[in-house]
């Protein structure tokens, strides 16, 4: 399977909040609370990398309930990519 | 006025190796009621009680979904306990995801385990009651999603809905030959409500008058008393939840 690059989510996940007025901070460690990035804004992301990688990523809820920070769904992004 | 239905003598309980399907087995064979029970995996607990009720229990390691075992084990308790006048559908599988991150596949897993297989059950089991010209009894087991939404259970929360909806249809069906009732528990602090994460559990205790969750211990006073005693109760759904729902 290929991948989306963790650069192009980056964009993708500032694509779904600019689509929602509000604006992506740089910084990996923002508070997901903080910026109002909430479960579903999630689901939009991963729907977004979805289309681009043609294949479907799913996944069950605890795995979303750890994720706090922009970071956190750089990194949960990528390893749904590689599981 | 039409004769009552009888208390049931033998009892099918599926999913009967853990949690709430254990303790159901548990207090009927403290009953003096003779148990079938049925999961995929027999656990030491229930190896243990029939090992403490081996007149009693009759206990197999049986998918749910594979109908002509479960169709087996069946029979082998009819000839083994006496024909089954009683049945428990517990057995089901959970969920944790949000619907549009659960693969088809697992949807259709949910829907087979949860709706499909017991139906199948007790499509037989009352085949089988009714060909005997026996009275019965059926409760099933569903949950208080089919009546409220929580996140992360939308397939769990359908088949749940599924099983309280048949509840009705059978009731009527059976012309009050077979008690058919079903009783929706709350959420346990057990691993099936894990799937709602901490901070929900939390709120859900908050708004609960009796302060509490549900525990199997709530539910198996119920199940007992939709099984063996002498009520008019029939196509209900009982909610066991402290009042968190309504």
């Amino acid at each position: 399977m290929s991948s989306v690059a963790r650069d192009r989510v980056r964009e993708l996940m500032g694509e779904v909040m600019t689509a929602q007025g509000r604006s992506l901070p740089a910084d990996d460690g923002a508070e997901l609370r903080t910026i109002g990035f909430r479960s579903l804004d999630f689901s939009e992301l991963a729907l977004r990398v979805e289309d681009e990688l043609g294949d479907e990523l799913n996944f069950d809820a605890p795995g979303l309930r750890r994720i706090a920070t922009v970071g956190d769904v750089l990194d949960f992004i990528e390893q749904l990519q590689t599981a | 006025m039409s004769e009552s239905v009888p208390p049931a003598s033998v009892v099918l309980v599926s999913g009967g190796s853990r949690g709430l399907g254990l303790a159901i087995v548990t207090d009927l064979l403290a009953a003096g009621i003779k148990v079938a029970a049925f999961a995929r995996t027999v656990t030491p607990e229930l190896t243990a009680l029939a090992s403490k009720y081996p007149d009693h229990l009759y206990a197999g390691s049986v998918d749910i979904n594979d109908s002509p075992a479960v169709q087996a084990f069946v029979k082998t308790v009819e000839s083994t306990l006496g024909p089954v006048d009683g049945l428990v559908n517990n057995a089901a599988i959970g969920q944790d995801s949000l619907h549009v991150h659960t693969s088809p596949e697992r949807l259709e897993d949910i829907i087979q385990t949860n709706l499909t297989a017991p139906l199948v059950l007790t499509r037989f089991v009352l085949r089988r009651m009714l060909a005997k010209g026996l009275k019965g009894r059926i409760v099933n087991v569903t949950s208080i999603c089919a009546q409220r939404g929580y996140p992360g259970l939308v397939a769990y929360s359908a088949t749940k809905g599924g099983m309280d909806a048949a509840t009705r249809s059978l009731a009527r069906e059976l012309g009050g030959r077979v008690l058919a009732n079903a009783v929706a528990p709350g959420f346990f602090a057990s691993d099936m409500s894990a799937v709602l994460g901490q901070t929900q559990l939390d709120q859900i205790v908050r708004r609960t008058p009796t302060g509490h969750l549900t525990e199997p211990e709530d539910v198996v006073p119920v199940v007992r008393m939709l099984l063996l005693d002498n009520t008019n109760i029939n196509g209900q759904v009982l909610v066991i939840d402290g009042a968190a729902s309504i």
